[in-house]
């Protein structure tokens, strides 16, 4: 069991998570609030990532994040190394393949809040952040969980786009999901079926225990009569 | 139901070949003349060739296969999977540096593997991809690879080892001559051969799977690669003849 990788996997998958939902949050509350055309054009751009194969969304942030590009070349000047191959240039690439994730549940859930619910704060004074910060976000909080959850799972489970930014350098860009790919391809079937046990363990629990807090609180909310 | 006994006009003008990354630049054209000296046409699904055993293993329908190496061909061999004792050597690689013509760095040579200023080489998985197994061992006859070790970024596949060198993510790639003599790579970039003593041979193998629906059409496709005027086209595109 390559515990290094699996670390490697978990931390990739919290700083994407966290990256998401500031972005996500701010975004969905956009294309909910938001009045105007171009907003479609957002929520689709929002979208596209899960139309490409990963590997070749990996190949294009290959091309566009390497010294080729004057965006590559601006992003190496002000991190002081190149984005491919390294841990920083993962997290990219794992944002923009997992932003449907993230976004779409928060869409749905600001959406399902009560549009007179929205208009009475906005009666009462409430800008567009407090909007977002004390009613979208509280009343959405399961779908809020959710985008977390996926954002989070589909980061560990990612493969194709890790693929081709990586280059397999062990402590900084070879993932779980890379071993797990090397040891069914090397016919070791036996590490393979362990690492993929331990990988389910893990998510299997984590999950439970989201959910199960989740149920608990509903739980209380549903004692005081909701 | 009758109808179903007569077979149809192409029963037997289909081939599926299963064939190694490298071979993606090589094989349309050829496969393009033996389709019209024949009438077989083949179907071509261009993998690692470790992908293509493990889908032969597990009952992919293929007819013949064209590995990168012999190791992969013999392991169908041993599993039963193909009637020969041996797989046919069709071809051999060759290993190449390959780097862009506008990086800063010299132009390719062994001295540019000693370079300092090159910061990442782009190799193919030395565990199973076969020119990744030569470029390590390339880099340890040269003594450079505990050196360049942390400098390697892996590919899954030769020709992903060719997108990281051509990207310029990496600024040099030890990748297949097939590769580097292709349009794209050729007029972006040069190329360097490793010298064949550092390496042991890449040599190509072939085997029939024996449940081959095509049998008969694999083994002309299999006769056609090994003649002369076909061996000469292979190596006009960067593999070496095997006779």
């Amino acid at each position: 069991m390559d515990w290094q990788a699996l670390v490697l996997s978990l931390r990739l998958a919290a700083a994407t998570t966290a990256i998401l939902l500031a972005v996500a949050v701010p975004l969905a509350a956009l294309l909910v609030l938001g009045r105007g055309r171009w907003l479609a054009m957002v929520d689709a751009l929002t979208t596209l990532p899960l139309v490409l194969p990963p590997t070749v969304l990996g190949f294009f942030l290959l091309v566009l994040l390497g010294p080729r590009t004057a965006f590559g070349r601006g992003i190496a000047a002000l991190l002081g190394h190149p984005l491919a191959f390294s841990f920083d240039g993962l997290v990219v690439g794992s944002v923009i393949y997992s932003l449907p994730f993230a976004v779409q549940p928060l869409v749905a859930g600001f959406a399902a809040v009560d549009p007179a619910l929205v208009d009475a704060a906005r009666l009462l004074g409430a800008g567009s952040m407090r909007l977002v910060t004390s009613l979208l976000v509280p009343l959405a909080r399961r779908s809020l969980v959710t985008a977390a959850v996926l954002s989070f799972l589909h980061t560990v489970g990612e493969f194709g786009v890790v693929l081709m930014l990586g280059g397999d350098i062990p402590g900084s860009t070879r993932t779980l999901s890379i071993v797990l790919y090397d040891q069914v391809e090397d016919f070791n079937y036996a590490a393979a079926d362990r690492t993929a046990a331990v990988l389910l363990g893990i998510c299997v629990v984590l999950l439970a225990a989201i959910y199960m807090s989740g149920q608990m609180r509903g739980a209380a909310r549903g004692g005081r009569g909701a | 139901m009758g109808l179903a006994l007569v077979a149809p006009a192409g029963a037997q003008t289909m081939v599926r070949l299963a064939a190694a990354a490298d071979l993606e630049p090589v094989l349309p054209p050829v496969l393009a003349e033996f389709q019209q000296q024949t009438g077989i046409r083949a179907e071509v699904t261009y993998k690692a060739s470790a992908m293509l055993t493990a889908q032969i293993l597990n009952g992919a329908p293929f007819d013949l296969f064209l590995s990168a190496d012999l190791g992969f061909p013999e392991r169908l061999i041993a599993a039963g999977l193909a009637n020969s004792a041996a797989p046919v050597t069709y071809a051999k690689g060759t290993l190449v540096l390959w780097e862009r013509k506008d990086t800063h760095l010299p132009p390719p040579s062994l001295a540019l593997l000693r370079d300092r200023n090159l910061r990442r080489l782009a190799i193919a998985n030395p565990e199973r991809a076969p020119y990744g197994r030569a470029a390590v061992a390339a880099l340890k006859s040269l003594k450079l690879y505990a050196a360049l070790e942390p400098r390697l970024a892996t590919a899954e596949n030769i020709s992903q080892a060719a997108q990281f060198a051509e990207s310029a993510n990496a600024q040099a790639g030890l990748i297949s001559l097939t590769s580097a003599l292709t349009p794209e790579l050729a007029s972006s970039g040069r190329y360097f051969v490793i010298p064949r003593d550092l390496y042991p041979p890449i040599e190509q193998g072939a085997v029939i799977v024996n449940k081959a629906q095509n049998g008969a059409a694999a083994r002309k496709l299999l006769d056609f690669l090994l003649s002369p005027p076909v061996q000469a086209e292979l190596a006009k595109r960067g593999l070496t003849p095997v006779h």
